[in-house]
């Protein structure tokens, strides 16, 4: 029948490739970076996904800090699926106000985190940040990048995710040992 | 006489326009007009069972006039309402009629179907819904367009179908399997959005439907001007609506305004007493606004906003502007069709049918990236049929077709991102026959269908480096239907329809892969996937007693070995933005059993009582687990009364009515994030009336919907998660018809 026959004549006809621009949006890693203040070797926490929302799981390099110390911390986020690696920080600085990065310690893990920097509304960003260890411990710490909060929420501007809302970019666990 | 099989409709009416004077037809279908002038005259026929039919004659001297009307005759439990002092048919459980569809067109498609018993909307919020029938919906739910099936992304419970109903003069749903000579693999039904054919009229007619409603601020403008020329008859149909914030009881819903622009050309023209082509052309134009709530990062956020009373991001304030993120939908289709009669007993049909999707879905962005689509996805589709029909004797109908449909399905790279659905090219070769005997009080119908598809796919990898991955893919499916009508009495009928149908996997089900809003989680397709085999069995009786009482009831099991479905994964997905939930496809077995009721009785003159019921339990039967997405028993009630004719004014009906959705009982805790919302009840009300002079006429009506303003939710509208459904809405609606 024609329709059959049809089918098969059409098919010789392949469809082309597809093209795709460069996965422009992809962050793939984040790096926390804490050098003591007193001086000393830097402590690199990281968190690197290259598929995105494919199957690999992610490689999470954790990290041991020293006790009763003070770090100054930089986080710098990546496209490294581009090659040359991007530098999605720079992204995230050019909009500061609608960006917040977010730092959460387990209970057990005696580390308070404070902001170091701020945008144009006088609100914190989170890319830089000062780390005051306690005593020798170990617990998880979170770090999360909202986009869009609400800065002027309260207890947001101090770090408390409670009612900052807005969508959640970046969302990482880091096991951290005081030691 | 009914259109398709040529037998005489017993007690019609008929209506002549201008001297507003009527007489009815007796049982063999015969009327007499006696003692009319010469003149031209418009004449409207009305039967049980089938649209108003207008006809125009210009009167010189006796005349006898044969009028075919349009009567649903395929579908399976159709029941019309006939109260004999008004001449409109009310609503039917199966059909739509075109005041009907007039009275809705504010709403969309699938909302509209739900007056329907058995069929209910998948919704994504007020803007996006889609039909369910019987419990099944998307890729088995086929949408006829003008007979050529809607070919867009149908795979996604966030796309609504993109068609206007205002185009149509009515609107079915068939729920039996004997959908075969439309397409193949509709395992849940079809949808049949018809306009009529022009009536043969040579003046200008027309009208303008204008809607208001106060939920959303929305403005619905529909006009349509047909005339039957003498170089063609054309028909033209144009929509506007304007919507702004929609609303719950307690706040706006920001960001879920909407645009629609929309416009259809229809033409016919006679080339030989024997030759007729029809050309249609129709552009659905859409913008929609997605609650920005809604459109969540990961499975943190998903729980932060089910603790959370009002969506994040509510503005105290209505606006009509929509942002990100938004959906901008447009649709083409061109249709031609060439019929041929061949001599009294054999015809034949020839169809084309063109579409063009272009489907942009905008996300919020960084650095300025709001304005490029997450999602911009680009299909053209080409659809040819040749249809042969022959009637042997009186009551034999033979039908055979072929089809071939060739549909591709591009990705717009400029999105930046690694598309959800593959580029493909699909090629589908079908061929169907089927056979009706209708003869006295029995009918039968038996028809098969042979489908043949080949699946060409080229999309990225999912893993590092991204590599071209070309897959290939060829499907046998087959169906299979018989159906018996039998009529006991003349008051009784009963029909059993029996279909045995495979549908193929579509593309998302084999290939999707990334994080998919319509399931605020992360999908996977299977390519290993084979295809679906399902028998359903439907029973209906249809009833009446005296011209009081109408009861019609249906019953319907259906087997589905190798259902599809997304399956939850117990693991998630961990990736930098956090952990997403994680969905499969995979193949079960599926059950669905379930009943339509429809009770319509007129205790006394004037005022009718309906009374509605579906009910259905659908459960995965490999795993002894429900299914989801199953729609939730419903009730429906209302009361009519039909206030005497005026001279001029007529049809002034007000009506009271409720309905009621049952709590989605069948679903255990660990097969959703939340539990399925309560079970809530909904009051409405309408009043209506229309006046006609001469050869126009001039409807208004006012409508309210949740009265009571009930806080609710649904459990088929995925924004339940985040947000309360609509609150209280009045309509205006006026229609002025000439």
């Amino acid at each position: 029948m024609l329709p059959i026959i049809l089918v098969f004549t059409f098919s010789s006809c392949e469809k082309e490739d597809p093209h795709l621009h460069n996965e422009e949006e992809v962050i793939t890693t984040l790096t926390y970076t804490l050098t003591p203040q007193g001086g000393g070797a830097a402590v690199v926490l990281s968190f690197q996904d290259l598929d995105g929302d494919g199957g690999n799981a992610p490689v999470i390099t954790a990290g041991n800090l020293a006790a009763n110390t003070s770090y100054s911390a930089t986080l710098q986020l990546l496209n490294e699926v581009a090659s040359p690696a991007e530098d999605i920080t720079v992204e995230v600085l050019a909009e500061a106000a609608d960006h917040q990065f977010f730092y959460a310690s387990t209970s057990a893990l005696n580390a308070s985190v404070s902001y170091s920097d701020e945008d144009g509304d006088g609100n914190p960003v989170g890319v830089a940040s000062t780390v005051t260890t306690g005593d020798a411990s170990s617990g998880n710490l979170t770090i999360t990048l909202r986009h869009e909060p609400d800065k002027f929420a309260a207890g947001v501007a101090d770090g408390v995710i409670t009612n900052a809302g807005g969508e959640t970019d970046i969302e990482v666990t880091f096991s951290v040992t005081i030691q | 006489m009914d259109e398709s099989t040529g037998i005489p409709l017993p007690y019609g009416t008929v209506f002549i326009q201008e001297l507003q004077v009527g007489a009815a037809s007796d049982s063999l279908g015969r009327f007499q007009l006696k003692g009319l002038c010469k003149g031209a005259y418009h004449l409207q026929f009305n039967h049980i069972g089938c649209e108003t039919h207008s006809v125009f004659i210009a009167l010189v001297s006796d005349t006898t006039v044969e009028i075919a009307m349009h009567h649903h005759s395929e579908l399976v439990d159709e029941v019309v309402i006939h109260d004999n002092k008004s001449d409109h048919t009310t609503q039917m459980s199966s059909s739509i009629s075109r005041d009907a569809i007039k009275d809705e067109t504010s709403k969309d498609l699938s909302i509209m179907l739900e007056q329907m018993v058995g069929v209910s909307s998948i919704k994504t919020g007020a803007g996006v819904s889609k039909p369910v029938i019987h419990g099944l919906s998307g890729n088995r739910v086929t949408i006829l367009n003008n007979g050529i099936a809607q070919s867009g992304q149908q795979w996604g419970n966030d796309h609504a179908p993109e068609i206007d109903p205002f185009v149509a003069d009515h609107i079915s749903v068939v729920k039996g399997a004997s959908a075969l000579a439309y397409t193949g693999g509709s395992l849940g039904g079809v949808v049949l959005v018809e306009p009529d054919d022009i009536e043969n009229d040579p003046h200008l007619h027309g009208e303008v439907n204008y809607i208001f409603q106060t939920n959303g601020l929305g403005h619905t403008l529909n006009a349509r001007l047909q005339n039957y020329a003498k170089w063609a008859a054309w028909r033209v149909s144009a929509t506007a609506k304007v919507f702004g914030d929609r609303q719950t009881p307690n706040y706006y819903l920001t960001n879920t305004g909407k645009r629609e622009y929309n416009v259809a050309v229809q033409m016919e023209k006679k080339i030989k007493p024997r030759w007729r082509m029809k050309l249609y052309y129709s552009f659905f134009n859409t913008e929609i606004g997605i609650l920005r709530g809604s459109h969540i990062g990961n499975l943190t956020d998903l729980q932060e906003a089910f603790l959370r009373e009002e969506p994040f991001y509510t503005s105290d304030a209505f606006s009509y502007s929509i942002n990100q993120p938004r959906q901008m939908v447009q649709h083409h289709l061109l249709k031609l069709e060439s019929q041929h009669i061949l001599n009294e007993h054999q015809s034949l049909n020839f169809k084309y049918g063109g579409q063009l999707n272009n489907r942009q879905e905008f996300d919020v962005r960084r650095s300025g990236r709001s304005d490029s689509p997450a999602l911009s996805l680009f299909q053209w589709d080409h659809f040819f049929e040749s249809m042969y029909r022959q009637q042997f004797g009186e009551f034999l109908q033979m039908k055979i077709g072929a089809q071939f449909r060739f549909t591709d399905n591009t990705n717009n790279p400029e999105t930046g991102i690694l598309p959800l659905l593959p580029d493909y090219r699909a090629y589908r070769g079908a061929a169907f026959a089927i056979l009706q005997r209708d003869k006295n009080k029995l009918l039968y119908e038996i028809g098969a269908r042979y489908d043949l598809s080949y699946l060409q796919i080229v999309g990225f990898s999912t893993t590092i480096p991204r590599t071209i991955e070309r897959n290939y893919h060829t499907f046998h499916n087959y169906g299979v239907s018989g159906g018996v009508r039998y009529k006991v009495l003349p008051q009784l009928k009963l029909s059993l329809d029996i279909g045995h149908v495979l549908r193929s996997p579509e593309v998302n089900e084999l290939y999707s892969a990334g994080l998919h809003q319509g399931v605020s989680g992360i999908e996977e397709g299977n390519r290993s996937l084979s295809s679906e085999r399902s028998t359903k069995v439907v029973l209906s009786a249809d009833g009446a007693l005296g011209k009081k009482l109408f009861v019609q009831v249906l019953g319907y099991y259906q087997y589905i070995s190798n259902f599809i479905y997304l399956q939850p994964q117990p693991e998630f997905r961990l990736t930098i933005r956090g952990a997403f939930p994680l969905f499969s496809y995979q193949q079960t077995d599926a059950t669905l059993i379930g009943t339509d009721v429809l009770i319509s009785y007129e205790p006394i003159p004037r005022l009718r009582v309906i009374a509605k019921y579906a009910f259905l339990r659908g459960m995965d039967s490999r795993h002894n687990l429900p299914l989801i997405y199953m729609p939730a028993n419903n009730l429906f009630g209302s009361l009519t009364y039909s206030f005497k004719d005026g001279k001029q004014r007529k049809n002034t009906a007000f009506t009271i009515n409720g309905r009621y959705v049952f709590k989605q009982g069948n679903l255990n805790a660990d097969q959703d994030y939340l539990p399925t919302p309560d079970g809530y009840f909904l009051l409405g009300a309408s009043l209506s009336s229309s006046f006609s002079w001469k050869e126009t006429s001039f409807k208004c009506s006012l409508n309210a919907e949740n009265m009571l303003n009930t806080t609710y939710r649904d459990y088929l509208n995925r924004q339940r998660y985040f947000a309360n459904d609509l609150g209280w809405n009045l309509s205006v609606r006026v229609n002025y018809l000439f």
